[in-house]
């Protein structure tokens, strides 16, 4: 017989042995550990509201406004960016160009 | 338990104490077969527990509940398992006498374990289970402890049949190889 053969057997004697052993009978849940567990998941789905819709509501608003904000007070210069960009690009001078373009 | 699962969901603290009582057996019995080392039982249940009520709106009655149940607990298991260290190499030195002699029976005859020897191939079996990996000592315990098919295990932990065998396969290669060691080290 193969080596992995009378491995595998003694494998298999091993564990029908194992499977003999009788488990644990105190399947009931321990005292108070039913009402522990229900009122920590109680207690962690308060907390997770709470947090949710103190944070992330109010979050959410402010970084709308503030993107539109933005958009609005840039607007004028995000429009005019191309041609400054082909000024740079001609090789002028860009504080030259920002100084004129101030005046 | 269908409307026991809906006074749970509308925040009933009594149905959800009556469901974890219901189910504490289930859990208790995955969790116990698939411990890992120093990671208290009731701890580990009450982890189980609580996936369950944190994830009980993503449940749609596809599977039983139990079913389900057994899922999140056996996937528990396996997180904690991975997130162990492995153990150093295991020795015979390891063993105990009764250990030692119930081992050297089973490689050297064809005989069953006498029934008094049971606890002591118990404890061997799971020594050896040790010394793999998480995910394949996951499958051999369901395989070959707790005689599930490779479709029960595969439901049981999300993982599909191929990826099944193949933990299989790779635990069986590892038992081999630490049975021809041990006996190396016997004859040494």
């Amino acid at each position: 017989m193969k080596p992995d053969n009378l491995h595998d057997r003694a494998w298999a004697r091993l564990t029908d042995a194992a499977r003999r052993v009788p488990p644990a009978s105190d399947a009931a849940a321990p005292h108070g550990f039913a009402t522990r567990v229900a009122a920590l998941a109680r207690a962690g789905e308060r907390a997770g509201h709470s947090l949710f819709e103190r944070f992330a509501l109010r979050a959410v608003g402010v970084a709308s406004l503030l993107a539109v904000a933005s958009v609005l007070a840039n607007f004028s210069a995000l429009s005019t960016w191309p041609v400054e960009d082909e000024q740079i690009a001609a090789g002028e001078d860009l504080v030259k160009v920002l100084l004129t373009e101030s005046e | 338990m269908a409307g026991c699962l809906d006074r749970v969901r509308g925040r009933d603290q009594d149905a959800a104490r009556a469901l974890v009582d219901h189910l504490y057996p289930l859990v208790i019995r995955i969790v116990r077969s698939h411990l890992p080392r120093r990671v208290a039982e009731e701890d580990l249940a009450q982890e189980v527990f609580m996936k369950m009520f944190t994830r009980l709106g993503q449940y749609q009655g596809a599977v039983p509940f139990p079913h389900w149940v057994s899922r999140i607990a056996v996937t528990t298991c396996i997180d904690h398992l991975r997130a162990q260290k492995r153990r150093p190499e295991f020795r015979w030195a390891d063993l105990s006498e009764n250990e030692a002699e119930v081992l050297d029976a089973v490689m050297t005859s064809e005989n069953d374990v006498p029934a008094n020897d049971a606890m002591a191939a118990h404890e061997l079996v799971h020594k050896l289970l040790d010394q793999l990996k998480p995910d394949d000592r996951m499958v051999i315990r369901l395989l070959d402890l707790e005689q599930k098919t490779i479709a029960e295990i595969g439901e049981l932990t999300g993982w599909n049949t191929s990826l099944v065998k193949v933990r299989a396969f790779r635990a069986r290669r590892k038992l081999r190889k630490l049975f021809l060691e041990l006996q190396q080290k016997e004859r040494t």
